[in-house]
């Protein structure tokens, strides 16, 4: 009998929704919430020795998160470890595919669930991450895919896009035998022979995103300030990219009036920086925020902001910034937030 | 012999190619059985300038264990005649913006000048001369004359960046004009551009990336910035009437020899007369402004529609904002009836798993690879570094192994179409135009 470990967020072990994002990781033992019906569909062949779980913003907002919770789940000798299933959940997908991966490097067995559009799904390493639907509505269906998938890896099987395997075929690089522009000229002469579909590339899938309810009172509200113009410090002293961005780093705004020329500089390698630097505020539009806060506009200016450089960044790591983004300003108790871009 | 300018006619280059075999430096500039010699002293003193306290030149060839780092600009050796004769126009003859001299131009094609050195806002751009990158990129394959510059004391960048374009072009010509009187290894005659009733019209919009200084293109001489979609021979294109002043993403940057090697020109030239007519090339601006991007494409549409044109192949120039420029036009095209085909980077991600597109079109969806800007390459260690001591990107010695991403190879993933780097869902197997 194969020992169970099942990872979940605060509101599926019942501790809370938002309200409780920030609830640190915790164990308790046997199956809870969505876990029962999972035992059920394991039968007396498995068993979910315990559950593990976590504040959503807290799993995707602090680093040590992850480490925590890998520690709980390892003090249960898992033989395998499942995690969600997230739908499109960010901050939980994220989650969830961190603690697979995190339990895959550690050497165990470990598998993921969400929706194929979650950001999680790019930040699972080595575990496999089995297709949600996108709600918990879909929680039936969700379960049978993972229960399937779980006996699968237990009896030592590759899964596969029939089991619900989520991940694009990779495109790869490759020479061609001519170049680019004497395709171009193929590609046009089969176009207007008739050819609707010809392509070397296909047209991408974008998310799209629901804008979130308008907040209902600015005045009480605590507004956080964010922007993708690779302002910094002076001296750049978290080493922000100027393109292709693989962080986003967080600073004090907390007793500064407005955004002085010289001891801020936008690193961003996109756009002319000069007028930028001349005056950062019209990056990171602080002496405008600390003017409506004055006047009562907003209810509070979060004394943070955070920032990235908009710059050739890869859609998988943006994705993960957003999530990340969202995380941390819950997680401070900012309820808006306007992002400048460039 | 060069034809005397009034033989001049539009569309007609006739090009006098001469193979660099071997080169070095010497006392004189001079040319010998395909051996090109520097002379130090006088590139040093057509590069000369009051913002520039001092010049070096030095050769980087094919195989020689050596890293250019910070490169900015490249120029092919092209004269057509004495001064240059009306190569380079608006640059080595200022005045009015004269077309072009005469048809013939004397190339030397596997050289090239290469400027590299530190300038703001300059997007580190690397050129290895071995290992995995040289074959990606043009000036992996060519005899680099590198000139390094050490600016002066308080002097202005922008006059850096002007005195650095003006010398290298001047020392292009100058290179070139070392043949003049030897003959050729060989001579092309590129077709007369005359319309052919029975097949397509085909042509081809170049957008060069035109936002400010360090990130602009000229013509003639002058920026292309805040200009209007216009027609240009491609005669003139031959002759370096676009010259780079654009330092952003290196692979996705056009220097000045792949204008003057213009892929896509050379591609419909091969098939004019049997399954194309070649109709024209167009230049556009690529603005900063979603707003005058719009405006900017529904004008290049229309005048490629008053024109006739039946199908158009679009090129880019910068990263994701590039696509905008290409989307829009691509679907103005389209709703105009014009079959509309872009040359696209590829960003999908080190895995090559993300969307690989930034802004796509939405009706016209005929698109081809240069492959994709996020693939890793591990670079060997090098024997000397040209350009700069260090990779300030990664913060480690130029001369060091490192890992770099494709976006880092000057013109890796040519939006010009120079390169046969593509991507598919197939590890193996060579390009065919086929479905999705």
């Amino acid at each position: 009998m194969a020992r169970i470990v099942h990872y979940l967020n605060q509101f599926f072990v019942g501790v809370g929704g938002e309200d409780a994002a920030a609830s640190p990781p915790s164990s308790q033992p046997g199956p809870v919430g969505p876990g029962r019906r999972l035992a059920q569909l394991l039968g007396t062949e498995h068993e979910i020795v315990a559950t593990v779980s976590c504040g959503d913003d807290d799993a995707a907002g602090r680093p040590e998160a992850v480490a925590e919770i890998l520690a709980l789940i390892q003090a249960a000798n898992p033989d395998l470890v499942v995690a969600g299933p997230a739908f499109t959940s960010g901050r939980y997908g994220l989650a969830c595919a961190r603690v697979a991966a995190a339990a895959s490097a550690a050497g165990l067995t470990a598998l993921a669930a969400m929706h194929p559009d979650n950001p999680g799904v790019d930040e699972a390493g080595a575990a496999p991450v089995v297709a949600s639907g996108e709600a918990a509505r879909l929680m039936g269906p969700a379960l049978d895919a993972v229960a399937a998938a779980v006996s699968k890896v237990l009896a030592g099987e590759a899964l596969t896009a029939a089991d619900g395997l989520v991940g694009l075929a990779p495109r790869l690089p490759r020479m061609a035998d001519r170049n680019a522009a004497e395709r171009a000229v193929d590609l046009v002469l089969a176009r207007l022979g008739g050819d609707r579909d010809a392509t070397e590339v296909p047209l991408p899938r974008f998310d799209k995103v629901t804008p979130a309810q308008p907040v209902a009172d600015l005045s009480t509200a605590t507004v956080a300030i964010l922007t993708e113009g690779a302002l910094v410090p002076d001296d750049n002293p978290g080493a922000l990219e100027s393109a292709r961005a693989t962080k986003w780093l967080r600073y004090s705004l907390a007793g500064v009036e407005e955004l002085v020329p010289g001891e801020w500089r936008s690193v961003h390698g996109g756009f002319s920086t000069v007028w930028a630097n001349a005056d950062p505020n019209r990056i990171l539009p602080l002496d405008a925020a600390r003017q409506l806060e004055r006047e009562g506009a907003i209810g509070r200016l979060h004394d943070a902001f955070l920032v990235t450089a908009g710059n050739g960044t890869s859609v998988a790591n943006a994705r993960r910034f957003g999530v990340e983004w969202a995380a941390d300003l819950r997680h401070s108790g900012a309820r808006a937030a306007i992002l400048t871009a460039t | 012999m060069n034809l005397p300018p009034s033989e001049y006619r539009p569309g007609v280059s006739i090009m006098k190619v001469h193979h660099v075999r071997r080169v070095g430096l010497g006392a004189v500039t001079g040319w010998r059985d395909g051996a090109l010699t520097v002379s130090a002293d006088e590139a040093r003193d057509l590069l000369a300038a009051p913002c520039l306290a001092r010049v070096d030149v030095t050769w980087a060839s094919p195989g020689d264990p050596i890293r250019i780092v910070k490169v900015l600009d490249v120029v092919e050796p092209r004269t057509k005649g004495p001064g240059g004769a009306g190569i380079f126009p608006g640059w080595l003859n200022p005045g009015p913006e004269a077309p072009v001299g005469p048809a013939v131009t004397h190339v030397l094609r596997g050289a090239a000048v290469v400027v590299a050195g530190y300038l703001p806002r300059a997007q580190e751009a690397v050129i290895d001369m071995t290992g995995p990158a040289a074959a990606l990129s043009p000036f992996g394959g060519t005899h680099n004359l590198v000139v390094e510059f050490t600016p002066a004391a308080d002097a202005d960048w922008a006059d850096v960046d002007d005195a650095l374009r003006r010398g290298s072009l001047a020392l292009a010509a100058r290179l070139a004009e070392a043949v003049l009187g030897a003959p050729p290894d060989e001579e092309e005659t590129l077709p007369d551009p005359t319309a052919v009733d029975a097949l397509p019209r085909v042509a081809t919009i170049t957008n060069l990336q035109t936002q400010g200084v360090f990130k602009d293109v000229f013509v003639r001489g002058n920026s292309f910035n805040g200009k209007a979609p216009t027609l240009i021979d491609p005669a003139e294109i031959d002759d370096g009437a676009v010259v780079s002043g654009q330092f952003g993403h290196p692979s996705l940057r056009n220097p000045t020899w792949v204008h003057q090697n213009h892929p896509v020109v050379q591609a419909l030239r091969a098939r004019h007369g049997r399954d194309l007519s070649f109709a024209g090339v167009v230049l556009s601006p690529e603005p900063v402004s979603a707003a005058d991007k719009a405006a900017v494409s529904a004008a290049a549409a229309r005048l490629c529609a008053d024109q006739g044109f039946d199908a158009v192949i679009l090129t880019k120039e910068g990263g994701g904002n590039a696509d905008a420029d290409m989307a829009l036009k691509m679907d103005a095209l389209e709703d105009l009836g014009i079959t509309a085909i872009g040359l696209f980077a590829e960003m999908a991600g080190p895995d090559g798993t993300g969307p690989p597109i930034v802004v796509a079109p939405e009706r016209a969806t005929a698109m081809v690879s240069t492959g994709n800007y996020d693939t890793r390459l591990s670079l060997p260690e090098m024997e000397r570094a040209l350009g700069g001591a260090e990779l300030a990107l990664l913060g480690v010695a130029a001369t060091s192994a490192m890992e770099l991403p494709t976006a880092v190879i000057l013109a890796a993933l040519s939006p010009l179409g120079w390169g046969s780097l593509t991507c598919s869902p197939e590890a193996t197997g060579t390009a065919t135009t086929g479905k999705a």
